[in-house]
């Protein structure tokens, strides 16, 4: 009897230490706990990260990486900031799991096209793997910068995370070539934000309807639907805080990257969908935004594009004049706070908006694909055409969907992976996409409601967004993505921050204060470009142009 | 064993610690002075083998071919000539100018000194970003001054000549207190028996300030003059961290222009290279004239 009451107790000690260890490891993380993998987080935000740290199943890389170094390069924005927010904020676990030590450096959104080719052109090769922005690829890839990952893709050994979860027009930005460079991480595409409340309500309805003589169409279809709503708007007070509000919340101040709000709008006027089947065909005439796939001439001073930029110099008169010397935060926060009724912008608006330290609107956010238009140039005929019953429509992916590539002159080409797989992760990519603050877009068919993707509203509620806001917000996004007959192509080539910053971003700023009429400022881009093409060298820009945009010939 | 002669020896150490200054100076500025050179007279792109193009780039750049000529490098040129003049008389007025306040006896005179130098040791990028905040044109201390004094509020930042003036007022706060230190040394420098004895004849501080002041703090101001043209000159760092250049290319000055060729995207090296030399040779025929001006004065 003594003996068996022994032998129980034993069994029973056993079992405490067991149960005892198992909670012990649940609350650490490769022996590190919460508080020191997230130090700088509030109780919340450290419970849901750890939480999905835990559920990543992240494997144990010390073998890999004890003892070792990797440099990241990031779009640098500080370590609460987008993009590098997210490299700091998975550093120690990543440490943690191999044993390895991270150097990241910050690169500024205007240095990245100095920083990172004068790192390889000068033979320094400081990064293992940097995350930049997809319209990188056209520089990186011809020069044989980076090196493709596919050999690493379903390794065990390593975090899980698959190319099929990644929607395919953001999928399609990771590869070059039929080859795989990217793990994913943002999916940047650009939506039409409206405040629900004030265009639901039947009293500015009747106004609206009294004032244009028109019916508000909620959420707008087109941009001139779009104007005739901020156009009311603007100027009443209809937060009631006593003071007039805006139509629109822009930001275009040179550098500020005002420029991918440009191509957003513009695309719809300047860009006609193939006729057939395949509406994405790209001709010489159809899904053509940027060059002729011919012979790189530039068609930026295109009448779409002027007939575009003058809509938009109409669109920004409906919002504050100190909007052309706003950068991106700005016209956020002026939307975020309950200031204009409508913005157009990336997805971080509206994880954004769920943040109650920058936002007033969680409850009243309204979201919708971007519109079409109902006037657009059409190329091929050399004629406008004018359907109010059925607009253009061009979606667009548009951004930098900023993600991590592995240098072609790593030393440590599994740890880098390693990392970049960590980031890449679900459980983890969807955590940083409810975080606001990461800068991180939904990218993902986990991120999306069905038919698109199989995430629900309960998964963001679960993280504290307000559901009805969700239901708008990422049935918009995964609507804008896939909805559209066509899309936007993407600009690829070498020299695009070149084409893009150095001077269409000018030359927009130019038409925006008034120096230039829309025709002179895109003239002189066009002019721009020309010289930047025949400096490049015409022929090689011209192979992977089309190599970019999927053009075979005429 | 060798046994070096004392005047050897002498010789030796003498080279021995001029070594590192000739090092630096080849290795530094002479270096980079003469490959730069060189690079000017070639189509270097980084990444791409120079091609020698002779004075291909510097006849694009003045449009001796008849094209024109780099209609950007004039542009950006202009509001840099802009900004050298209008920013070296501001702050030698207003640095001469508190200067003569601050040769007074003055109470709390230190203190006052000391604030008003502490513009000169920040980093010009860090008050271009304090720049920004100022100059704002919704919520802006200065406009909502100016709206508080009965103004109309400044477009700042958005208006090309607000932006112009934005980046003028920046550089003229950050340099006049330099104006300031040089000028109230050079001022400490006069003799009081020089004023006293013209107080006999006259008792105007503006005679006295004419005829005895100025005259003698002139080679300083002509000194402070120089180093702030050629300073003014290389501005970049407050248009981009005020303007980013904007609005358009309104406060894009021509190292602006440079850096943008040279090191943004482009790697023009080449070009970059022909068009800092020209910048080159207009700071060596400022200063030739001023030295030819202060050697006549002397002699």
């Amino acid at each position: 009897m003594k003996k068996k009451l022994t032998l129980v107790l034993l069994l029973v000690s056993l079992l405490m230490m067991f149960g005892v260890r198992a909670v012990v490891a649940q609350d650490t993380f490769f022996g590190k706990t919460a508080a020191e993998l997230f130090p700088d987080s509030s109780d919340s935000e450290r419970e849901l990260a750890f939480k999905a740290l835990m559920a990543a199943n992240i494997p144990d890389g010390r073998a890999l990486g004890e003892g070792k170094t990797i440099t990241i390069g990031t779009l640098g924005q500080g370590a609460r900031g987008g993009i590098s927010g997210t490299i700091y904020f998975w550093r120690p676990a990543f440490e943690a799991a191999t044993g390895a030590t991270v150097e990241i450096v910050e690169i500024p959104y205007g240095q990245l096209g100095t920083t990172i080719p004068a790192d390889f052109l000068t033979g320094q090769y400081t990064y293992d793997a940097f995350v930049a922005a997809a319209w990188q690829y056209g520089d990186w890839v011809s020069n044989e910068w980076i090196q493709p990952i596919d050999a690493w893709i379903g390794d065990e050994r390593f975090p899980a995370w698959a190319l099929e979860d990644v929607a395919p027009p953001f999928r399609a930005l990771l590869q070059w070539g039929g080859q795989t460079y990217g793990t994913q991480m943002d999916g940047d595409a650009q939506l039409l934000y409206y405040r629900n409340d004030i265009l639901n309500d039947p009293a500015w309805q009747e106004q609206f309807k009294a004032e244009t003589g028109k019916d508000m169409v909620v959420p707008p279809q087109t941009w001139q639907q779009l104007y005739d709503i901020t156009n009311f708007f603007n100027g009443k007070d209809w937060n009631n805080d006593g003071d007039p509000d805006d139509g629109i919340s822009l930001h275009l101040k040179a550098g500020g990257q005002g420029h991918f709000h440009y191509a957003t709008l513009a695309a719809s006027f300047a860009v006609t969908p193939a006729d057939g089947d395949d509406a994405m065909a790209v001709s010489k005439f159809d899904n053509v935004f940027w060059f002729d796939p011919d012979d790189m001439t530039p068609l930026i001073n295109q009448p779409g594009h002027v007939a575009a930029l003058e809509f938009l110099q109409q669109l920004a008169a409906t919002g504050q004049e100190a909007q052309f010397g706003w950068e991106l935060g700005a016209a956020w926060d002026n939307f975020l706070q309950g200031n204009a009724i409508a913005t157009f912008s990336w997805g971080d608006v509206g994880s954004l908006s769920q943040d109650p330290g920058r936002s007033i609107i969680k409850g009243n956010l309204g979201a919708a694909v971007i519109p079409c238009s109902d006037t657009w140039y059409d190329r091929e005929t050399g004629e406008f055409v004018t359907n109010t019953d059925a607009p253009n429509c061009v979606g667009n992916t548009t951004g930098g969907s900023w993600h991590p590539v592995m240098s072609a002159f790593t030393d440590e080409p599994d740890l880098t992976y390693f990392f970049m797989s960590m980031i890449a992760n679900p459980v983890i990519n969807f955590y940083d996409a409810t975080t606001g603050w990461q800068g991180i877009d939904p990218c993902c068919t986990y991120q999306l409601f069905p038919p698109r993707g199989d995430a629900t509203p309960d998964d963001y509620a679960a993280v504290g967004f307000d559901a009805s806001d969700m239901e708008r917000y990422i049935a918009a996004y995964g609507e804008n993505v896939f909805s559209k007959p066509t899309s936007l192509t993407y600009l690829r080539i070498p020299g695009t921050l070149e084409y893009i910053q150095n001077s269409l971003d000018v030359r927009l700023s130019e038409a925006m204060t008034g120096q230039k009429t829309a025709q002179e400022a895109l003239d002189a881009t066009a002019e721009d470009w020309a010289d930047i093409t025949e400096s490049l060298g015409v022929e090689s820009q011209l192979e992977i142009y089309q190599q970019a945009i999927g053009y075979a010939g005429s | 064993m060798l046994v070096l002669k004392p005047m050897m020896q002498k010789t030796s150490a003498k080279y021995f610690f001029l070594m590192p200054g000739v090092l630096w100076i080849l290795a530094f500025t002479l270096f980079p002075l003469v490959y730069s050179l060189y690079l000017s007279f070639t189509d270097f792109r980084l990444g791409k083998e120079p091609q020698f193009v002779g004075t291909k780039n510097y006849v694009e750049i003045l449009g001796l071919d008849g094209e024109g000529g780099d209609d950007k490098a004039l542009e950006t040129a202009t509001f840099s000539l802009f900004l050298t003049l209008g920013s070296t008389s501001m702050t030698l007025i207003m640095g001469t100018l508190i200067a003569w306040v601050f040769n007074h006896d003055l109470p709390m005179l230190r203190q006052m000194r000391a604030i008003i130098t502490m513009p000169l040791f920040a980093a010009p990028i860090a008050l271009g970003f304090l720049g920004v905040v100022i100059f704002n044109e919704t919520n802006g201390p200065l406009n909502n001054i100016l709206q508080g004094l009965g103004f109309e509020r400044i477009q700042w930042i958005i208006d090309p000549w607000g932006a112009r003036f934005a980046v003028l007022i920046t550089d003229t706060w950050q340099w006049t207190p330099f104006v300031f230190i040089v000028v109230l040394a050079a001022m400490q420098s006069i003799p009081e028996d020089l004023y006293e004895s013209a107080r006999l004849d006259t008792r105007s501080n503006w005679i006295l300030f004419r005829r005895i002041t100025f005259p003698l703090i002139a080679p300083a101001l002509g000194t402070v003059a120089l180093l702030r043209l050629v300073e003014t000159i290389k501005i970049l760092d407050i248009p981009i961290s005020l303007t980013g250049g904007g609005p358009g290319a309104a406060t894009q000055t021509y190292s602006y222009y440079v850096y943008q060729i040279g090191l943004r995207g482009s790697f023009q090296l080449g070009d970059a290279s022909a068009l800092s030399y020209l910048v080159v040779i207009i700071a060596i025929i400022i200063s030739s004239i001023y030295f030819w001006r202060v050697r006549a004065r002397f002699d």
